[in-house]
């Protein structure tokens, strides 16, 4: 292992690695920033920048971009409450509040503090527990792997249908749809090409991602007027104030970090949970815990109101890396659009890249901590500056975002016919959200859709064409049971409430 | 307006799985395929009846939904975008990257509502020439002049 952290440190300290760093907490807390666009786009957008560089480096970069933009969404909650994504949606709750007051610039430091300590504490766990898992998993097969993906695909349509778990479900079969469009990869049989030269390749990852969260997401933002009205006034924004916390106040909201941290990290780390849940979850258990005079506090500007949610979804940010590096699963909708970078790198995330590639996976837990400390670094001093890129007009924005999405896609196919694809699922896209359908299951599904069919047609030759090993491997029927569990519990659990009669108890989730 | 998106979802929904479906018999087979088990088909045919059943339990969950109105959404703005997009897509070989996306950026900041000159043209001509030569001088990225430049320069 200590052998494993010095590839890593010797690798992430590199000045073009360094440099990367950099240039990725920058881009990523710029383009978190702006509402609509949170960290799955902005991974999105760095994928075709990170096709020139080699493995490591682009991974840092990425990973970078990630939680600079989990930062980023983080600030333009607090100072015009648009949340750039979902995860800092509980940010705003008391961010927002904290700026009215004049006191945006405590809040941006707390927000910078709180992600730093949820960065850090994660990283460490990482460290810790990574390896272990990868160690575990190299003794996974087939099936278990098929299951595993199940998992995956359960857990996040559980987790992210915003109670609608039918939706992510349809949104999952959508993405293993479109995943096997092309060739078959085992047979070399044309699916679905219709005759077209285009498709034989199947469609690119990257134009998936492009135009579901980056173009989708831009359009949408324009179309709707309340985002327009509060960019609008994003520009009046009053002063900062101080960025100072005194003594009491940091001893007030520490054992806050920690524990929304620590909590951050495990829902993390379960597949398809990811930031949102857990700044949620930390924000409910927070409050719960608080004294009664603390919890008058919540939502009207409480420290720890805010402390929570940006400790734990940076914490949850970094946990998702576990199942992504070393099991080959991603967690999140931006785990998996990193897994689809990675794939086009060649370099198969799981429990072989501990074994054949180990300074891509030592170099980005490394990079982690270092990005945390970059991301301090940057941010605190930069914080009123930060502030002022808000103030870029849409006008000019927006069409460079398309720009760059277009483009990005064009300069790695060189095929224009790629930009009319990208529109067409663009304008599908649209209208999936404007029917309430999430579309991060269906970009986990189309990634997923090529290993679970591989896994699960290996698993049935090693078993002599039959299914009884999702029961007989005690491994498999355990993961099997647990994506079960994913699927069912909570409608279970809701049935159960039902009949006790408590139904109405109180939820986190109701404060959304 | 207002309208019932769970009806509407899964029937579109349906509708695809349906579709889908019936492609999926439309895959060619090697001979010896039907003794095997697991076929490139296999996959196929499983999601199409996946889906069939996952969007008739939405729409069998829907019976009593009530109508939603649809947010107050600018939909011209997004219309202009997205054919400001298929133009971009149908004349950038032609045109070639350099006009191609100068011409882009400058229609994108007009629909937006952007008309002081000095910005329109900072933030489009030096832009994409920042960018072609980046792409083309610095990373080595090679960019088709487009068949409008080769006819120009008679290259």
């Amino acid at each position: 292992m200590w052998e494993g952290i010095y590839t890593g440190i010797t690798t992430a300290v590199m000045p073009f690695n360094l440099l990367m760093m950099f240039v990725g907490c920058f881009a990523g807390t710029f383009i978190g920033m702006l509402p609509g666009l949170g960290p799955v786009s902005a991974v999105a957008l760095m994928i075709p920048v990170t096709y020139g560089l080699d493995p490591s480096s682009g991974i840092i970069l990425m990973a970078g971009v990630y939680y600079g933009a989990v930062f980023g969404a983080s600030t333009s909650s607090i100072l015009i409450n648009a949340p750039g994504c979902s995860s800092t949606v509980v940010t705003a709750f008391d961010g927002y509040p904290l700026a009215q007051q004049g006191q945006a610039g405590k809040a941006l430091a707390l927000a910078a503090y709180s992600s730093f300590t949820g960065g850090t504490i994660g990283a460490i766990f990482l460290l810790l527990f990574a390896p272990m898992l990868a160690k575990v998993s190299l003794s996974f097969q087939s099936s278990d792997y098929f299951a595993l993906m199940v998992l995956g695909l359960t857990a996040v349509a559980a987790f992210a249908g915003k109670g609608n778990i039918l939706k992510a479900l349809m949104m999952c079969v959508l993405g293993l749809m479109l995943s096997t469009v092309g060739t078959d990869r085992s047979n070399g049989v044309e699916r679905f090409t219709f005759g077209s030269i285009e498709f034989i390749d199947g469609l690119s990852f990257l134009l998936l991602a492009m135009a579901t969260f980056a173009l989708a997401e831009v359009v949408m933002s324009v179309m709707d007027r309340a985002t327009n009205a509060q960019q609008d006034q994003a520009s009046n924004a009053s002063s900062l104030g101080s960025m100072k916390l005194t003594k009491a106040e940091i001893k007030q909201v520490a054992p806050t970090m920690a524990r929304s941290s620590v909590m951050g990290f495990v829902v993390g780390v379960l597949p398809g949970a990811g930031a949102t849940i857990a700044s949620f979850l930390a924000y409910g258990v927070e409050r719960n815990l608080s004294s009664k005079e603390d919890k008058k506090m919540f939502g009207k500007g409480s420290l720890k109101g805010l402390a929570a949610p940006e400790s734990a979804n940076n914490a949850a940010s970094t946990g998702s890396f576990v199942p992504l590096l070393t099991l080959g699963i991603p967690g999140s909708g931006t785990t998996a659009v990193m897994l689809g970078a990675l794939i086009a790198y060649g370099i198969q995330p799981g429990p072989q890249l501990f074994v054949d590639h180990p300074d891509v996976f030592w170099s980005v837990i490394i990079s982690m901590y270092l990005g945390n400390i970059v991301l301090l670094i940057l941010n605190l001093p930069l914080i009123p500056y930060i502030a002022k890129l808000l103030e870029i007009p849409r006008t000019i924005l927006i069409p460079l975002i398309l720009f760059f999405s277009l483009t990005g896609v064009y300069l790695v196919s060189f095929n224009a016919f790629d930009i009319q694809v990208m529109v067409i699922i663009c304008i599908a896209a649209i209208g999936l959200k404007l029917l309430d359908f999430p579309l991060a299951p269906m970009l986990l599904g189309f990634i997923l859709g090529g290993m679970l069919e591989d896994n699960l047609r290996r698993a049935l030759l090693i078993n002599d064409d039959s299914m009884s090993f999702m029961w007989e491997r005690p491994l498999t029927a355990i993961i099997m049971a647990l994506a079960m569990l994913a699927l069912f519990g909570q409608p279970l659990l809701n049935l159960v409430r039902a009949k006790l009669g408590q139904g109405k108890s109180q939820n986190v989730f109701d404060a959304e | 307006m207002t309208i019932a998106k769970d009806r509407i979802g899964g029937l579109i929904f349906l509708a695809l799985s349906i579709a889908y479906g019936y492609s999926t018999t439309l895959i060619p087979m090697y001979p010896g395929d039907e003794y095997e088990v697991f076929t490139a088909k296999t996959l196929p045919f499983s999601l199409a009846i996946i889906g069939v059943v996952l969007s008739l339990a939405l729409l069998f969950s829907a019976r009593h939904e009530e109508k939603s109105r649809i947010p107050d959404l600018d939909w011209l703005i997004a219309i202009k975008l997205i054919a400001l997009m298929v133009v971009y897509g149908a004349v950038l070989e032609f045109l070639g990257f350099l006009i191609g996306t100068t011409l882009f950026l400058l229609c994108g900041y007009w629909l937006l509502g952007e008309r002081r000159k000095l910005i329109l043209f900072f933030c489009s001509l030096p832009l994409v020439i920042f960018f072609w030569y980046v792409l083309t001088q610095l990373l080595d990225i090679y960019l088709a002049p487009g068949a409008f430049m080769t006819w120009i320069g008679g290259v």
